[in-house]
């Protein structure tokens, strides 16, 4: 028993040094490396890390962070409150789908980046184009992953839910949402990465707050610590929320069977 | 045992077509003949299987009794009323055992409960009473793939007993267990079956199955299916594994199997000297 416990120990923490090992060398290479070779665009981390206390200390740095993460957030909630329930509909009534989906595709597969321009000038720089952009980026991915959920519904399924007397309501709630759920959170962790990128890159061309305008802003001061500490931020927030969206995910789908253990 | 004089299933000259969707240039019929002239009874309490060759239309029956399909032309009636769509007085267990994956064992018993708008706890109640009954109790919160194929199958038919309907549809619904599993489950059933007196419809593809658990074995022929002739079986219940070694079970058999194998030269080979199917066998197919 004890000695399972003391295995069981050892694995996580073999499980740990093999994640984390190359990470670790990475950052001491960067810490140490910058400060014998003269650099003057690639600070040491720890001259990074200092910028950031002190950035931390004076508010900028939180005030740019929950700017993001604000407007990201709200941007997500507002795109996926209006492309489930579309995507539900659409998948449902295959016809409409035809119509829409070549745009959904054209839309998709044009870079956001080039027509962020067009939202500046019509939405200006305040929050309004922020929010506009990231819908836009992200209302296709979690509608056409939603249609695709949909129609990924087992008949049979549903002809069984039918045979217990279900009505339309309940058959939407009770099996098709279901079923199109891995879909729909697959589409929404997707669209959470992607969010985070549109608005990093919609900073940077028009804002007066955010980690995007952090970093293009820094950049031209030449503050060149401070645009690592946006840098650097962005990355652990890039890291926390997938790994809280995996995890809430899994959660969600416990019901499948995993087919490859992790 | 109940009264089972009160007719609960009547059929009279059903028909099925079947639309079938062709390219435009495809040549070939537009539409299947799937029912031919079906007429049936199947009285209050009766146990009546069903048997006939793969496409022959057998799952196509259960549908149109459970009210999913839409039949071309004829009567169906369940109790007085004429079947139109899906009702709470029939449940199917169909085929694949359509357990929903993102419910647990339980979830799954309480669907036809919440359907009909049951509070939380009578739910639960009943739920538990009906997984008692097929013998998972200890399953109750895993989730459907988590179980062997055999105690899905339990779990649908608690799932179908549960919500109480009169009529219970089941289409091969032993098809995918071992023949142990399947000789348990066999006695589960008439067990089940005599303590709450429900009507079942059995669709199988195996004759020594029917036998063995109905009141009157219904023989369809090739498709179009029609009913070729309905056998009554008058073994003693409570039955057990003992009588299908009787001399009486074995002239049903073969009874059975002569109807089905001299229903077109198209079937012959499907049956052989056992009355086993021989074209759809599973390894797990009658054997004595
Ligand atoms: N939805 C459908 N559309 C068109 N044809 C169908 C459809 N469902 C079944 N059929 C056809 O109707 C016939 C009867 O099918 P059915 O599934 O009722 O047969 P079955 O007796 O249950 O066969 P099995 O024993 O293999 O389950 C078959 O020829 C089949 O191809
Ligand atoms: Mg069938």
């Amino acid at each position: 028993m004890e000695d399972k416990q003391i295995n069981k120990g050892a694995n996580l923490l073999y499980k740990a040094f093999k994640k984390s090992i190359v990470i670790i060398a990475l950052l001491v290479i960067w810490l140490i490396i910058p400060k014998y070779v003269n650099n003057l665009f690639v600070p040491s981390l720890f001259d990074v890390l200092k910028t950031g206390a002190e950035l931390a200390i004076s508010g900028k740095l939180w005030i740019n962070t929950i700017t993001s993460l604000r407007i990201a957030f709200i941007g997500l909630i507002i795109s996926t409150v209006i492309a489930v329930p579309l995507g539900v509909i659409l998948g449902w009534f295959k016809t409409v789908e035809e119509y829409i989906d070549p745009t959904f595709q054209i839309i998709r597969n044009t870079s956001i980046l080039a027509i962020l321009p067009i939202f500046l000038l019509i939405f200006g720089v305040g929050d309004t184009s922020k929010y506009a952009i990231i819908i836009w980026a992200t209302l296709p991915i979690t509608l056409l992953n939603t249609v695709q959920g949909v129609k990924n519904a087992d008949p049979v399924l549903i002809q069984s839910a039918r045979s217990m007397g279900i009505g339309n309501f309940g058959l939407f709630t009770k099996v098709i949402i279901p079923s199109a759920m891995p879909f729909i959170l697959a589409g929404f962790r997707l669209s959470a990465s992607i969010s985070l990128i549109v608005l990093v890159g919609a900073e940077m061309l028009g804002a007066r707050y955010g980690l995007g305008f952090l970093i293009y802003n820094s950049m031209h001061a030449y503050m060149i610590p401070e645009m690592y500490v946006g840098i650097l931020m962005l990355a652990i927030i890039g890291i926390a929320l997938n790994a809280v969206l995996v995890r809430t995910e899994n959660y969600l789908t416990r019901w499948q069977e995993k087919v490859v253990q992790s | 045992m109940a009264a089972k004089n009160n007719i609960e299933i009547s059929i009279e000259n059903l028909n099925l077509d079947y639309h079938i969707r062709r390219k435009k240039k495809e040549a070939g019929p537009t539409s299947l003949h799937a029912l031919d002239d079906i007429n049936l009874s199947v009285r209050e309490g009766e146990f009546l299987s069903v048997v006939g060759p793969s496409g022959c239309g057998k799952s196509t029956l259960l549908y149109i009794l459970a009210g999913l399909q839409k039949k071309t032309s004829g009567i169906v009636k369940v109790g007085d009323t004429e079947i139109t769509g899906p009702s709470l007085h029939t449940g199917i267990i169909m085929q694949a055992y359509a357990l929903f994956p993102w419910r647990t064992i339980k979830k799954n018993v309480e669907f036809g409960l919440e359907v009909k708008g049951l509070p939380k706890a009578e739910r639960s109640k009943i739920a538990d009473e009906y997984i008692e009954l097929v013998g998972l109790k200890e399953f109750s919160d895993r989730y459907p793939y988590e179980l062997s194929g055999g105690m899905k199958q339990r779990i649908a038919i608690a799932r179908a007993l549960a919500y109480d309907p009169d009529v219970l549809l089941m289409d091969e619904p032993f098809a995918a267990v071992d023949e142990q599993t399947r000789s348990l489950l066999h006695e589960e059933l008439l067990r089940i079956w005599e303590k709450t007196n429900k009507t079942i419809v059995f669709v199988t593809h195996s004759i020594e199955e029917a036998i063995f658990l109905s009141d009157r074995v219904a023989v369809m022929t090739p498709s179009p299916g029609k009913i070729r002739e309905i056998i009554d079986i008058d073994l003693d219940r409570p039955r057990d594994g003992s009588i299908k070694s009787s001399e009486e079970f074995s002239r049903y058999r073969r009874h059975v199997w002569q109807l089905l194998q001299t229903i077109g030269d198209s079937t012959v080979e499907t049956f052989d000297e056992k009355g086993r199917f021989v074209l759809d066998a599973q390894p797990q197919e009658v054997a004595i």
